[in-house]
């Protein structure tokens, strides 16, 4: 049964989907997440097992390679195909409460920006981490993130932002943010930003790479 | 030399005197003029007044004529959204929403903003003949990017043969594009391929490499120069770059700029770079930027390296942070003066200088680089060396320049920023400008009436009576209070009749007066060793 989920792990990590994907080549014509996701849950393994035993380790692993520049984005994009397909399975256990995850986070590319490959990297690693993520999409006004926030309450909130002009709204959607919901905890992120920056616009988190975030999300659980 | 001639130098690897300075002025151009972004880069006119008051402010050895990477995709049936601070962005892309490849033409001289932007280069060209012109186009990868969006990055694995062959496309438009930007008068075209940021060497090499190559090859065969320009985290991929065969790699904050050096350096290539933009450049204030450039240009050093920042320039950077570079650029004197700073401020200690100028003489400090070598600053020490004779003795001067590392921890220990300076006890009072002589004489004589105030002030005295014979101290005691009373002072009288301490005094018979003067020399700190010092010497 571990081995199983060893293998789906090894699906996650190595952007394997299903049985007909021809990426990787050294994994080809094997079963894919698709088809293990499937059978685990077929041989009556714990879906919560599922996500934690297997998909968040192939996660987990993907992220830690991306950090450390051994892979990039269109690896983690297989990784994060592989892993939103396993998850398609799993669905209704969430529904049901079957499988809970660790906590919500609130993310979206701050207004005037429309960049969305970062911002989307990131959701599928924090949702690949065992968090419910609610994505705003892009050119995200302040007012939307509070609104989010006051649906979701006790969520995290991250702002992402590619271009120079536009990293400069995010003090004042953090402060709206603050403003609104007081003790709300704001990420940022985004190929300008550093932690420096976030020093100066009042953010609590600053994350160079989506595991990054991810670590500091799990950090704020307990 | 002229701009064009320095830069053609720097690309070649020959050594230059003066780093060659090359400020990305995109849309910024439009705030120099006072419009927006989708204004300017609509009009030719608008770009030419806009890149025109950036030479004029800017004094650069070559500027980039437009820089939008969004020109090739709106012809190609991007759909844009422009906004007022940015170049567009593309919002659909037309491969992914069932366009065709084969839908898709070449773009001609007559399509979209391209005769703006011909128009634009032909009109620089002709009123700065000596500036080099960086003609842009859009890197293939990411205009395969904007046409197929994030897609390309699955089909790079699920499906070569497409992104190959979109990558085909993206070329041949980037040969068309550079060939009109050639023809209408740029020196240099600029391949900018930011998205190549996201993979990997190999994926690089695969899917890349082959094209790129190609852009380079043909503006290498029409005798022109290129530049591959990349921006993000793209260390990975620098060598790689460089293995394509551009004349120049240039990079931004993400890389450091060392590393790109070492390895364009190592293939032959000249290099640029990488100006903080936004921390720096649009955040900072002026100083901010002179530090991070001559950190650059310390870095760079002067073979091969054109400083500029990372990418264009926000709109909205302050002009007078640019103008700072630039003057920097120009010129070595200050060049020193920031170095030294630098030093101050990574290396010392800062001393107390609270009580320092407490001394009987006035002490004026010039804070010079090395009145030697620097012609203000020898001016600057010559006004105050002319002046010190009139206070006769009274008024004491010194030179600190900074070449050493004690005149630097003093300057930052005064706070004084800028070089010469000239402090009057240990306050600033002349910054750059070299006072007139009357002008120095009344601030040292302001200083010289007020320590004597002061001096007045915190005077306190005491007269001890040393004696035991009773009889004989308290005639010395009424006598003592009567003169006092008559002189109208402040004077406390103390009697001693204790033998030992009658001998501390060193006298040895009694009746003895000894006269006290005290002085406040320092009040709630603890003054440093040099103050101190300064102290001891009048006693």
């Amino acid at each position: 049964m571990s081995e199983l989920l060893l293998k789906i792990a090894d699906c996650v990590e190595f952007g394997k989907i299903n049985k007909a994907s021809p990426y990787p080549p050294q994994m080809k014509g094997q079963d894919g997440a698709d088809e293990l996701t499937r059978q685990a849950l077929d041989e009556g393994v714990n879906p919560q097992e599922i996500l934690t035993g297997g998909l968040m380790v192939g996660m987990q692993k993907i992220g830690v390679k991306f950090r450390e520049n051994k892979v990039f984005v269109p690896q983690v994009l297989m990784s994060a195909k592989a892993m939103s397909t396993a998850m398609l399975h799993l669905k209704p256990f969430f529904l049901s409460g079957e499988v809970k995850q660790k906590g919500t986070f609130i993310i979206g590319t701050v207004e005037g920006d429309l960049h969305d490959i970062g911002k989307n990297l990131v959701s599928m690693m924090v949702e690949g981490n065992g968090w419910k993520v609610v994505d705003l999409g892009t050119d995200v006004k302040a007012d939307q993130f509070v609104a989010a926030l006051k649906e979701n309450q006790n969520a995290f909130i991250g702002l992402s932002a590619l271009l120079t002009t536009t990293m400069v709204n995010m003090e004042k959607i953090t402060k709206s943010i603050k403003d609104a919901v007081p003790g709300a905890i704001v990420a940022i992120g985004g190929a300008p930003v550093t932690d420096d920056f976030r020093k100066k616009v009042g953010a609590d988190a600053y994350a160079p790479d989506p595991q990054g975030l991810v670590e500091y999300l799990n950090s704020q659980l307990d | 030399m002229k701009g064009l001639e320095l830069i053609k130098k720097a690309f070649a690897l020959e050594p230059v005197k003066r780093v060659p300075w090359v400020p990305f002025v995109g849309v910024h151009g439009g705030f120099l003029t006072g419009i927006d972004a989708e204004k300017y880069l609509k009009s030719s006119e608008e770009v030419v007044k806009g890149i025109s008051k950036a030479i004029e402010e800017y004094n650069p050895d070559g500027v980039p004529v437009v820089f939008d990477l969004q020109i090739e995709a709106e012809i190609l049936g991007c759909e844009l959204k422009w906004a007022p601070h940015n170049p567009p962005a593309v919002v659909t892309h037309p491969l992914a929403d069932g366009k065709q490849l084969k839908d898709l033409h070449i773009p001609t001289e007559f399509d979209g903003r391209i005769p703006e932007v011909i128009k634009a280069t032909k009109l620089l060209r002709k009123k700065y003949p000596d500036i080099a012109l960086y003609g842009l186009i859009t890197g293939p990868f990411t205009l395969a990017l904007h046409l197929m969006g994030t897609d390309i990055f699955v089909k790079l694995f699920e499906d070569p043969e497409a992104v190959n062959e979109v990558m085909d496309f993206c070329t041949k438009v980037g040969k068309k594009m550079s060939e009109y930007l050639m023809e209408a008068g740029c020196d240099i075209i600029a391949v900018v391929d930011p998205m190549t940021s996201q993979i990997d060497p190999q994926t690089f090499e695969t899917f890349v490499t082959p094209f790129v190559s190609k852009l380079f090859s043909f503006v290498r065969e029409k005798g022109k120069l290129s530049s591959f320009f990349v921006c993000g985290h793209a260390q990975q991929n620098i060598e790689t770059m460089c293995n394509c065969k551009p004349d120049n790699v240039s990079i931004d904050e993400n890389i450091p700029l060392d590393f790109v050096k070492e390895i364009a350096l190592s293939k032959g290539i000249s290099f640029g770079g990488n100006m903080k933009l936004t921390v720096v450049l649009l955040m900072g204030n002026e100083d901010d930027c002179r530090e991070n450039a001559i950190d650059c240009l310390d870095m760079g050093g002067k073979k091969g390296f054109i400083l500029a920042p990372g990418c264009d320039l926000p709109r909205d950077t302050p002009p007078e942070n640019i103008k700072a570079v630039t003057k920097l650029v120009h010129d070595p004197y200050q060049q020193e003066v920031i170095r030294a700073m630098d030093k101050k401020e990574t290396t010392l200690e800062i001393l107390n200088m609270n009580d320092y100028g407490q001394a009987d003489k006035v002490i004026v400090d010039v804070i010079t680089l090395d009145s030697e070598s620097c012609a203000p600053c020898q001016y600057m020490v010559e006004a105050v060396k002319r002046v010190t004779p009139h206070f006769e003795g009274v008024v004491e001067w010194r030179e600190h320049a900074i070449k050493k590392m004690e005149a630097v921890t003093f300057m930052s220990s005064l706070m004084v920023k800028n070089i010469p300076t000239i402090c009057i006890d240990g306050k600033i009072e002349f910054v750059s400008q070299i006072p007139p002589k009357g002008d120095l004489i009344a601030a040292i004589q302001k200083r010289i009436n007020k320590k004597l105030k002061l001096k007045i002030k915190s005077k306190r005295s005491e007269i001890l009576i040393l004696g035991e014979d009773k009889d004989e101290t308290s005639k010395l005691n009424s006598k003592i209070h009567r003169a006092i009373t008559e002189l109208g002072k402040d004077v406390e009288v103390k009697m001693i009749s204790d033998k030992k301490q009658i001998a501390n005094y060193g006298v040895s018979r009694g009746p003895a007066v000894v006269a006290v003067n005290y002085k406040l020399k320092s009040e709630g700190t603890e003054p440093s060793l040099e103050v101190v010092k300064e102290w001891i010497k009048e006693l």
